[in-house]
C-alpha cells in the first residue's frame, strides 16, 4: 500500500518548478508590486482599527458639525453627509471587503469542490448529472444569479455573501471534475481500483489532494471579481445596508452629493480598482507561469 | 452541420428548461413566504392569503411548476408591484434602450478590441503590449458604476462637454416629437432625417456608452491577446511566413481565423457582462432601459419585476452562446 | 568569392530560463548551385533551427544569433533587415518545406485557399489565372483529382496528400533554394519513397539547389551530393554523401551508421555505451566517444580535412589518415 499513498509526492510539482515559478513572478515588476500591495492591504484589512484615524466613525458614530468636507489634514478623504471620515471609512472597507470575499469564495469551494470530484471520480450517471446542473448555473450571466438570489433571500451582506456562494461555485466544480478525470485515468488510481478499493476512498485521498493546487490558485485569482461583485450588489442595495462602510455601498450613497463633494465618489472607488486591480495582475501572473505556451521560451 | 445545429439547439432547450426551474425555485422557494414577497410589504393578511390561492402556492410543487412553465411560454411574466402593469409590457417598452448600449458596446468590443489583442499579441512584450495588457486589465478592474460617476463628475460638472443623463435633453423631450418606428431612438431619428433628435441623442449616449463600453473591450483585447499568442507560435504561421506571405496577412487573416472560437465566446460573454453591467450603470444615467427598471425594481423590492427581468436575461444570455456555439461551428474543424 | 550558398562561422543560441544556450555551431557549409546537400542529426540536434536562422525567422526575443555568415549569391543574408528578407528571398528566392504537413498546413482554410494565396502573393495571378495555376501545380506534384482536392481541408487528406500539397505550396514560390526539413519524417515507409522521388525529380526540373535536412542517413545517400552530420548543434562531419556515409571517419557519424569498423576491436568497441562526463570546453561527443582522449576534453575541434573534400572535426580522426 505505501507506494499508492506516497503518490501525493510525485505528482505535487517538484523543487525547481517551484523555483521557475517564483522566477517568474518576481522577474515582472508590476507583479511583484501587486504582490507587495496585496500584502499591504491585508494588513490594513487587519490592523484597521489600529490605523484608522477615526475609527469609531466607521461603525456608529456621527459627526454631523464636520459633514461633507473637501479633503484637508484633519480629514484626508473627506467627510460624508453625517460628517464621518472617509478614510477610516474606507480602511473599514477593506477589511469588510477581504472578509466577505474570503467567506464568498470559501463558501463555493466547500460546495464546488467535493461535488467536482465525486463527478470526476465516480464518472457515470453522477458526473452526468452535477455537470448538467453545473451547466444550467453557468448559463446564467454574471451576477444575474447573485442578484436575484440576494434580492430574493433579502437585503443584507451575509445573504450577498451566501449568493455570490451559489453563484460562484459551479467554476470550481468544473475545474476540480477535470482534474479529477484526469487523475482517475492514471496508473495509480487503476491499480487503486484494481485491488478493490471503494470509490470513496480514492475520491478522497487520491484524487482531492491532488487537485487542491490549481483550485486554490483559481480561487485566489478570483478574490478580486468577487470583491467587484459584492461592492455591485451594495451598489444596488443587495448587499451591504447603511451603516456599513463597505466601498460599494459607500459609492451608492455618494450619488445623491457627489456632484458637489467629488471626495465621497472618487476615494472608495479608487479603492476598490486598487485592490481587484492587483488581484487581476496576480492572476495574470500566475496564468502566464502554469500555461508554458505563453512563455517567451 | 444541420445535425450540430439541432443538437446544440435541443441543448439550449434543456438548459432553458433549468434555468426556469432554478428562477422558479427561487421565487417559490427560497423565501420564507412567497406570497408576501409577491403582493408587497404593505400587503395585509387577506391579500397574503388570497395570493396564495391565486398563485397556487398551496398546490403541490410540481403543479406549481407545470402553471409557472405554462405562464413563461405564454410570455406572462406577472405584473409588476409598483406600476400593476404586466412586466412583459414594461420590459418591451425598456428595452430598445438597453439594446442600443449594448449594441455599441459589443461593436466598441469587436472593433476595438480585437485589433488591440492582436497588436498587443504580435508585439509582445513591447511597450505597445505593456501599455493595452495594462489598459485592459485595469479595465476589467473598474466598478462600471463608478466609472459613470466620474464621467459625469469630469464631463458634466467640471467640463460641462456631456449631458448628465437621460435619452434626449427636455428641451427637445417637450418641443420636438420623437420618432417611434423601431423603438430606437438613434436609428429612428436618422432614417427620419431628424437631425437635430440624432445629434442629440448621441450627445446623450457618449457618456453612457464609454462607461458601460471600456469593460468589453478590455476582456475581449486580453482574451484575443492569448489566443493569439498561442496561435503564433503555430507551425502554419511560421510556414506562412517562409512562403513570403505579408505580415498583415498572416496575423489578420491566417491567425486570426483560427481564434473565432474563442473570439466568439468572450464576445457573448462580454454581451452578458454588459447586459447585467446596464443594472448598475443606467440609473446613474437615468437611462430609460431595462436597467434602470431593475434597479428601481430592487429598491422597492419589487419581487415580480426583479423576476421578469432576471427570467429574460437568462434566457436571452443562452440564445447568444447558442448563437455563439453555432458560430464556432463555422470552423472547419469542429464539424468534423 | 563565396559558393552559392555558404555558411561560415555560424553561432546561434537560445534565451532559456538558465541562461543562453548554445544550439547551433556550423564553421563551414558549401552548396553549389543546383546541387542537394543533405543535413544529418539527431531531433534536437539543431537543424530545423538553422532552417529557420536562413530564413530569418528564428523566434525573438530567444534566438540569439551570436555572430557568422550566411552566403546566398553574393549577399549575407544575416545582415539583411527582416523587411528586405520578406521582400527579396522568403518565397522569393528560398523557400521551405516543413516535417509535420498536418501542423504546416492552416487548419481553418482549404488547401486550394492557401495555395491560392501563394500564387496570388509570389506569382501574382488572381482569378482564373490563379485557378490554373493551382491546377498546374496539383499536376506537378502528381495529385489526381486536382479540381476536387483544393475544395479539402487540411484533416480531411492523408499525410502523403498533405505533403504533396506542401511541397506545391513551396514550388509555387519559384524559389532557387529550396530547405527542406525532414519531408518525409511523418509519412510512412511506403509513401516516403514516392514522396522523394518525386523531389529528386522537381529538384532537377525546376533547377533548384536544396538543403535537405534528415535523421535518416541513408535517405542523405540517395538523394544528396554532398553530406553533413550535425552533433548537438555542431557540424562534426562534412563532404561528398558517398565518403560521409559509407566512410564516416568521425566517431560519432559512425556509431549513427552502425559503419563498418575497421577491426574486431574497434567492432568491440562500438558494441559498447560509453559515458563519460561532459566536457565544458571540449568536444560536445566527448561523454559518449570511445575514441576519446584527455585532449578532446581540453579543448573543441574544428573541421580538418582528413580526404578529398572530406573534413571531420576530431582530433583523433584527423590524426589517422586514409
Amino acid at each position: 500500500m505505501q507506494w499508492i499513498m506516497d503518490t501525493k509526492k510525485t505528482l505535487q510539482p517538484s523543487l525547481r518548478e517551484f523555483r521557475l515559478s517564483f522566477y517568474l513572478l518576481t522577474r515582472n515588476k508590476l507583479q511583484l508590486a501587486s504582490l507587495i500591495i496585496i500584502i499591504l492591504l491585508v494588513l490594513v484589512a487587519i490592523f484597521a482599527p489600529l490605523i484608522a484615524p477615526y475609527p469609531g466613525h466607521a461603525i456608529s458614530e456621527t459627526n454631523p458639525d464636520d459633514k461633507l468636507q473637501a479633503p484637508s489634514a484633519k480629514y484626508w478623504f473627506g467627510t460624508d453627509e453625517l460628517g464621518r471620515d472617509m478614510l477610516s471609512r474606507v480602511i473599514y472597507g477593506t477589511r469588510i471587503s477581504m472578509q466577505t470575499a474570503l467567506i464568498a469564495v470559501g463558501l463555493a469551494l466547500l460546495i464546488g469542490v467535493p461535488l467536482g470530484a465525486i463527478a470526476g471520480g465516480m464518472g457515470g450517471v453522477v458526473d452526468e448529472i452535477i455537470m448538467r446542473i453545473t451547466d444550467v448555473f453557468l448559463s446564467f450571466p454574471p451576477l444575474l444569479l447573485a442578484i436575484a438570489i440576494a434580492a430574493f433571500l433579502g437585503p443584507n451582506l451575509r445573504n450577498a455573501m451566501l449568493a455570490i456562494a451559489i453563484s460562484w461555485w459551479p467554476w470550481y466544480t468544473r475545474i476540480i471534475r477535470g482534474q479529477a478525470v484526469s487523475i482517475r485515468e492514471r496508473q495509480f488510481v487503476r491499480a487503486a481500483r484494481a485491488i478493490g478499493t471503494p470509490k470513496s476512498q480514492i475520491i478522497f485521498k487520491h484524487i482531492l489532494p491532488n487537485t487542491f493546487a490549481p483550485v486554490i490558485v483559481q480561487a485566489s485569482m478570483d478574490i478580486g471579481g468577487v470583491i467587484l461583485t459584492i461592492a455591485s450588489l451594495s451598489f444596488l442595495g443587495l448587499g451591504a445596508q447603511p451603516p456599513i462602510p463597505e466601498w460599494g455601498l459607500l459609492i451608492s450613497t455618494s450619488r445623491t452629493y457627489f456632484l458637489n463633494a467629488w471626495w465621497y465618489s472618487t476615494f472608495p472607488g479608487i479603492a476598490i480598482l486598487i485592490t481587484v486591480l492587483v488581484f487581476n495582475l496576480i492572476g495574470d501572473g500566475f496564468r502566464e507561469v502554469l500555461d508554458p505556451k505563453t512563455r517567451k521560451f | 452541420m444541420r445535425k450540430f445545429i439541432l443538437r446544440r439547439l435541443l441543448l439550449g432547450v434543456i438548459v432553458m428548461l433549468g434555468v426556469a426551474f432554478i428562477t422558479f425555485f427561487l421565487t417559490r422557494v427560497i423565501p420564507s413566504d412567497p406570497a408576501a414577497k409577491w403582493v408587497g410589504p404593505r400587503a395585509t393578511p387577506e391579500q397574503i392569503a388570497q395570493a396564495t390561492i391565486e398563485l397556487g402556492l398551496d398546490q403541490p410543487l410540481y403543479v406549481q411548476f407545470v402553471k409557472y412553465m405554462g405562464d413563461l411560454l405564454q410570455g406572462n411574466l406577472g405584473v409588476s408591484l409598483r406600476t400593476r402593469r404586466p412586466i412583459m409590457l414594461e420590459l418591451q417598452e425598456n428595452l430598445p434602450a438597453t439594446i442600443e448600449l449594448v449594441f455599441i458596446s459589443t461593436i466598441a468590443a469587436v472593433f476595438l478590441g480585437i485589433p488591440l489583442g492582436v497588436i498587443s499579441a504580435r508585439r509582445k512584450d513591447q511597450w505597445v503590449d505593456h501599455l493595452s495588457r495594462l489598459f485592459s486589465v485595469g479595465v476589467v478592474s473598474l466598478p462600471t458604476f463608478w466609472v459613470g460617476l466620474i464621467l459625469q463628475l469630469l464631463f458634466f460638472r467640471t467640463l460641462h462637454l456631456f449631458p448628465m443623463g437621460g435619452q434626449l435633453s427636455t428641451e427637445i423631450k417637450l418641443t420636438m416629437e420623437i420618432p417611434q418606428i423601431t423603438g430606437f431612438l438613434m436609428f429612428d431619428s436618422l432614417i427620419t432625417g431628424n437631425f437635430r433628435i440624432f445629434q442629440d441623442a448621441l450627445w446623450h449616449i457618449v457618456l453612457p456608452g464609454i462607461t458601460i463600453g471600456l469593460y468589453p473591450v478590455g476582456l475581449v483585447a486580453r482574451m484575443t491577446r492569448s489566443a493569439l499568442l498561442e496561435i503564433l507560435n503555430e507551425d502554419y504561421i511560421t510556414a506562412a511566413r517562409s512562403y513570403g506571405l505579408s505580415e498583415r496577412v498572416v496575423l489578420w487573416s491566417y491567425a486570426l481565423k483560427n481564434s473565432i472560437g474563442s473570439t466568439s465566446t468572450v464576445v457573448a460573454l462580454s454581451i452578458g457582462y454588459t447586459l447585467v453591467n446596464t443594472f448598475l450603470t443606467e440609473s446613474i444615467f437615468s437611462w430609460p432601459g431595462i436597467g434602470s427598471y431593475i434597479a428601481t425594481a430592487v429598491i422597492g423590492l419589487d419581487y415580480p419585476a426583479i423576476m421578469g427581468v432576471t427570467i429574460f436575461s437568462a434566457f436571452s444570455y443562452v440564445i447568444l452562446n447558442l448563437v455563439a456555439d453555432i458560430i464556432i461551428a463555422l470552423d472547419p474543424r469542429v464539424r468534423a | 568569392m563565396t559558393e552559392y550558398f555558404e555558411i561560415k562561422n555560424l553561432s546561434v543560441g537560445f534565451r532559456t530560463f538558465e541562461g543562453v544556450r548554445d544550439v547551433l555551431r556550423i564553421e563551414s557549409l558549401r552548396i553549389k548551385r543546383g546541387e542537394t546537400y543533405g543535413l544529418v542529426g539527431e531531433s534536437g540536434a539543431g537543424k530545423t533551427v538553422l532552417a529557420l536562422t536562413i530564413l530569418g525567422l528564428l523566434p525573438k526575443p530567444a534566438g540569439i544569433i551570436h555572430s557568422g555568415e550566411i552566403w546566398l549569391d553574393g549577399q549575407d543574408l544575416l545582415k539583411k533587415s527582416d523587411h528586405e528578407m520578406y521582400t527579396q528571398y522568403r518565397g522569393k528566392r528560398i523557400t521551405m518545406i516543413f516535417q509535420d504537413p498536418m501542423s504546416t498546413l492552416n487548419p481553418v482554410f482549404t488547401v486550394g485557399q492557401q495555395l491560392a494565396r501563394v500564387i496570388e502573393k509570389q506569382q501574382r495571378l488572381k482569378g482564373e489565372a490563379n485557378m490554373k495555376k493551382a491546377l498546374e501545380m496539383l499536376d506537378v506534384v502528381k495529385l489526381p483529382d486536382a479540381a476536387r482536392m483544393l475544395e479539402k481541408y487540411p484533416h480531411e487528406l492523408s499525410g502523403g496528400q498533405r505533403q504533396r500539397i506542401i511541397i506545391a505550396i513551396a514550388l509555387t514560390c519559384g524559389a532557387e533554394f529550396l530547405i527542406a526539413d525532414e519531408p518525409t519524417r511523418n509519412l510512412d515507409v511506403t509513401i516516403q519513397a514516392g514522396i522523394l522521388k518525386l523531389m529528386d525529380e522537381l529538384q532537377q526540373e525546376f533547377k533548384m539547389s536544396m538543403l535537405f535536412i534528415a535523421n535518416n542517413a541513408g535517405l542523405v545517400n540517395v538523394v544528396c551530393k554532398n553530406a553533413g552530420i550535425l552533433y548537438r548543434g555542431k557540424l562534426v562531419e562534412d563532404g561528398p554523401s558517398e565518403k560521409v556515409i559509407r566512410s564516416a571517419r568521425h566517431p560519432y557519424t559512425q556509431t549513427l551508421l552502425s559503419a563498418i569498423p575497421r577491426d574486431k576491436s574497434e567492432a568491440l568497441k562500438f558494441a559498447s555505451i560509453v559515458i563519460k562526463p561532459e566536457a565544458e570546453r571540449g568536444c560536445p561527443y566527448y561523454a559518449r566517444c570511445i575514441l576519446a582522449e584527455d585532449a578532446c576534453a581540453a579543448s573543441e575541434p574544428m573541421l580538418e580535412m582528413v580526404g578529398e573534400a572530406h573534413k571531420v572535426a576530431c582530433f583523433v580522426a584527423a590524426r589517422r589518415q586514409a
